[in-house]
């Protein structure tokens, strides 16, 4: 019989189990002791950020309205396709289920591009605008699509579309490069910001500021709501401030008024109050719709956009650059009589071109003018009157001058993208190393050729300083206070000979296309020569594509002017008439409350703009 | 008059009293696992579970145990029927066909079969003429455990077939060998193992088994898949400090961090929800009861119950070393059940009937 006794080692055996049994507790021990104790703390930590995870609340941006409140820009709900690579699952699996459950057909390259877009380095928003019923989809697929969410946002919608969409502008998902900028440190993908227009400008205002929770989250993400799991530190981190609602300046009747008398053209028709800056109408031609952008503007269509030959996105007012031509005419005229080199009484004869230098300088009617003063010269926008005065005044003149009526430089608009265009003088032609000037040079700036260009509400700025006598207003967009950039000191009787001219001009000149009975209008047309072929030709024969540009510039009434515009049609051929009809239906308008297409009332004289309700705030001067 | 109360009314106090604190604890930990998920279910039926191996337990206490050697044979042969069953008919859960199904109840031969195969070694024992084992006997007595263990693997189901593996080292231990020829043979068997794992890692291990032995070595190996469970297992021991953060309000266990809360990292819970002070009073309790195993070594009456006592001690200490062990991250991720405390029904059941048959030997050591 074995016995414990005869059981060879029998109690070596008991007290080895004794001692290996001992040894593996005092193990355990030890180790629950370093991870409970000595790294409970550590634990504790990684256990909190398991689930615990920071929620934005998102504001809302601010609605745009036009100056009586009409909508221009509202939000409207949405529903985005979110990837979270913090979850767990395989990229590759979840792509082939989601183009299976949802019906897409991403690649992994398309997945991973959107994920290096996103300011937010796990979340990528893969596709935005999807049908509600997909978030249902997601849902029921917890497994497959794990990484996938439908998240909810506000996005922006614009009622009016393409009108008013350069003065508007768009919004688009923050870039990494933005979120630096703007110090943005939301963990949220679909933070939007102005990338143009009023919606860039105006971004921190509209933006409002995003608010922050803490929310418990388990293994799967989905928040967790029993109490017994409350924690400290659980909740609104940061109430969100909503953004503010901003007014702009603009009349959508006026807007859409002068859209409509464009038509087909590429141009832009900008009306201001000169007295205060306020735009009234900021139109460039062709529009584009702001909605596209809403929608994450897919690489075709933003190529096709971009690609138009016809620059959709291209704001004309302030980012085209183009010669003045004889709208430039009346500023020749101020700097002669300011300067005393000219008088109303000087008189040159036209007949039909000038030589200087060896080269004949044409003026547009072949036949001449014959003896012109210089009302006459403006009225009818006589070239050698000009060639001749200009090479009086001399160009570094009209370089001071224009230096001072903001030529050369940008307005100060509050729209982004603005440009300059040049203002020529010797001193820029040397810093452009083109060589010293040549007086011969002189003759085509001061018809509004040769080096110069402007841009439209360059030259809109300028005939506003004539209208308020010298008083030069930041352009503004955007309600607020009016904001005087500078006075120009010009004598009341230079400033009266000028505005005559511009009433010529309208009366019996080449605007008459923009006589309107009950209120003087004064205004110059312009030709912006396109190529140097088209010189005193009839441009109706040329092909659209080198027909002169058309100006149209002035502001009404003559006393007490209220409204200054300009209208720029480009290939529009000789400006009288197609710009000076435009700007006559913006005026009906304002001045008459006449829109085209109504029968003509009978008018009891010009009405005060104020009595209408939308007419541009009066100068407190 | 007190040794027939104890033996007619508690069997042995003390291992009733640490079987019936585990159980209720290990119910109690069950129900937090589950509470809340799509497996509440199982909290309640836990609770069953319990009740029926309290009663196996007591039946397995007080009847006296010689009466399980007359059925030894026929019990183990009923179990390799089961396990032949099993693999012909049984219901494939988690890609093992390890559960027969008769009618509504189901449960896992190869438990069934462990107890069994502890009990026919016991038997064998009893039956021989010197009660002795030499090498002979040990190779017939590891014979009938591997059938049982080879059918189990042919489950496939490797964490349970290691199960055996105790049993026959227990039956060595108990052979007339003398302990430092065991230890001599123990660490030349180390060595081999470790030569058939560099051997099997370029055939037979699986890429999931490989997997976790890599996770084992290196944590941050794959931090998205088995490396997920071992650090969200640590975190959740950790991150129960002292006191533990509370039964239901461990965040790792009922946020879903935690990986198979209920079964195999059951410890994870007791470390998270009752802290260092939860945890070491559960390791205290089973260190109670192989205590009591090991001094019931001395105290048997006959071979045949102290080798049983010793193949208890064996089982009990390899799962809770396998299962402890892998949540305390100091051993590889393998699917071993905590006892007392996991769930599952077929497990509860035959570790407390094989406790219950322990208990019994040391309380009926004076009777002859």
């Amino acid at each position: 019989m074995m016995d414990r006794t005869d059981h060879p080692d029998f109690e070596a055996k008991v007290a080895f189990l004794k001692f290996a049994t001992a040894a593996l507790f005092v193990l355990f021990g030890v180790r629950l002791f370093y991870l409970q104790v000595m790294q409970g703390a550590t634990y504790r930590t990684l256990a909190e950020n398991n689930y615990t995870r920071t929620i934005v609340m998102r504001s809302p941006r601010g609605i745009i309205t036009d100056r009586n409140g009409r909508l221009l820009c509202r939000n409207r709900i949405s529903f985005s396709l979110v990837l979270d690579t913090a979850k767990e699952g395989s990229l590759e699996k979840t792509i082939a289920a989601m183009n299976r459950i949802l019906g897409l057909s991403m690649t992994e390259a398309e997945v991973k591009a959107a994920l290096r877009r996103s300011p937010v380095p796990s979340l990528a928003v893969l596709a935005r605008d999807v049908p509600p019923d997909w978030l249902q989809k997601v849902e029921t697929h917890p497994d497959e699509l794990k990484m996938l969410r439908v998240e909810t946002e506000l996005r922006r919608d614009y009622p009016s579309g393409p009108l008013a969409s350069h003065a508007v502008g768009y919004v688009g998902l923050l870039s990494e490069e933005e979120a630096a900028a703007l110090q943005v440190r939301d963990p949220d993908p679909f933070i939007e910001v102005g990338k143009a227009g009023v919606e860039k400008t105006a971004n921190a205002v509209l933006m409002g500021e995003n608010g922050r929770r803490t929310a418990q989250v388990n293994a799967l993400g989905r928040e967790v709501e029993d109490p017994r799991l409350r924690l400290p530190g659980v909740g609104v981190q940061k109430e969100p401030v909503p953004g503010k609602a901003v007014r702009l300046n603009l009349d959508l009747e006026l807007q859409r008024i002068l859209t409509e008398a464009l038509g087909e053209e590429s141009g832009a028709a900008v009306f201001m109050n000169p007295s205060t800056g306020e735009i009234l109408a900021w139109v460039s031609l062709p529009g584009f719709d702001p909605n596209l952008f809403s929608h994450t503007v897919s690489a075709r269509d933003w190529q096709a956009l971009a690609e138009d030959p016809r620059h959709p996105l291209l704001n004309r007012p302030i980012q085209g650059s183009y010669p003045a031509g004889s709208t430039f005419k009346p500023f020749v005229a101020l700097v002669g009589l300011e300067e005393g080199i000219l008088t109303p009484g000087t008189t040159f004869y036209c007949p039909g071109g000038w030589d200087f230098g060896g080269h004949t300088f044409h003026c547009w009617a072949k036949g001449g003018h014959g003896g012109v003063d210089l009302l006459t010269a403006i009225q009818n926008s006589c070239n050698v009157f000009f060639y001749r005065a200009g090479d009086r005044v001399g160009i570094d003149r009209l370089a001071k001058w224009g230096a001072l009526f903001g030529l050369g430089s940008r307005t100060g608009v509050d729209l982004p993208g603005e440009g300059s265009g040049i203002l020529p003088s010797p001193a820029w032609k040397l810093s452009r190393n083109m060589g010293p000037w040549y007086p011969g040079e002189t003759l085509p700036v001061s018809i509004g050729q040769g080096y110069l260009t402007v841009t439209p509400l360059q030259l809109l700025s300028f005939y506003a300083t004539i209208a308020t006598g010298g008083k030069r207003y930041q352009p503004r967009i955007l309600s607020g206070e009016p904001r005087l950039l500078s006075s120009v000191e010009v004598s009341p009787s230079t400033l009266e000979v000028i505005r005559e001219g511009l009433e010529r001009v309208v009366s019996g000149g080449t605007g008459k296309a923009c006589h309107i009975p009950g209120l003087t209008v004064c205004a110059k047309t312009g030709t912006a020569q396109v190529v140097e072929a088209s010189a005193g030709k009839d441009t109706k024969l040329l092909d659209k594509a080198i027909r002169d540009h058309a100006w149209f510039a002035g502001f009404a009434p003559r006393e007490n002017p209220q409204v200054a515009f300009v209208v720029l049609v480009e290939h529009g051929g000789h400006g009288g008439d197609l710009g000076a009809k435009i700007a006559r239906a913006g005026l009906e308008y304002l001045f008459f409350g006449k829109k085209p297409g109504e029968a003509e009332e009978p008018s009891a004289g010009p009405a005060p703009l104020e009595a209408r309700g939308r007419a541009p705030s009066p100068s407190e001067g | 008059m007190r040794e027939t109360l104890e033996r007619f009314f508690l069997g042995d106090r003390v291992t009733t009293a640490v079987v019936v604190l585990l159980v209720v604890f290990g119910t109690l930990m069950v129900r937090s696992a589950t509470f809340g998920t799509r497996y509440a279910a199982l909290g309640e039926r836990q609770l069953l579970y319990a009740g029926i191996a309290l009663a196996v337990f007591a039946l397995a206490s007080l009847i006296p145990y010689s009466i399980w050697f007359e059925y030894g044979y026929l019990l183990y042969a009923g179990s390799l029927a089961a396990l032949l069953a099993v693999l012909v008919a049984g219901r494939t859960i988690a890609g093992s066909r390890s559960w027969l199904y008769l009618g509504p109840i189901g449960f896992q031969p190869s438990e069934l079969a462990k107890a069994a195969a502890a009990l026919a070694c016991a038997t064998v024992i009893r039956d021989l003429p010197d009660k002795g084992l030499e090498g002979r006997q040990v190779a017939l007595l590891w014979a009938l455990i591997a059938l049982p263990m080879t059918l189990t693997l042919l489950q496939p189901d490797f964490g349970t077939s290691t199960t055996f593996l105790p049993i026959a080292a227990a039956v060595l231990y108990f052979a007339r060998f003398p302990l430092a020829r065991l230890l001599k043979w123990g660490g030349l068997f180390l060595v081999g193992i470790l030569l058939l794992f560099a051997l099997g890692w370029f055939t037979f291990l699986k890429p999931y088994q490989k997997d976790r032995i890599l996770t084992f070595l290196d944590p941050a190996h794959d931090p998205r898949g088995a490396g997920y469970q071992v650090a969200q297992a640590r975190i959740a021991v950790g991150s129960g400090e002292l006191w533990g953060k509370g039964l239901y309000s461990g965040t790792q266990n009922r946020m879903n961090f935690l990986p198979a809360p209920h079964t195999d990292f059951i410890f994870g819970v007791v470390g998270e929800e009752t802290g260092f002070m939860g945890s070491v009073a559960v390791l205290g309790a089973f260190l109670v009861l192989l205590g009591r195993f090991l001094s019931t070594l001395r105290l048997a009456r006959d071979p045949e119950g102290r080798f049983l006592v010793l193949a208890v001690f064996a089982l009990l200490l390899y799962h809770l070393l396998v299962n402890v062990g892998m949540v305390l991250g100091l051993l590889p991720t393998t699917g071993i059940p905590l006892p007392f405390l996991s769930y599952g029904g077929s497990f509860l059941i035959s570790t407390s009937f094989l406790v219950g048959l322990a208990g019994n030997v040391r309380s009926r050591r004076y009777l002859s």
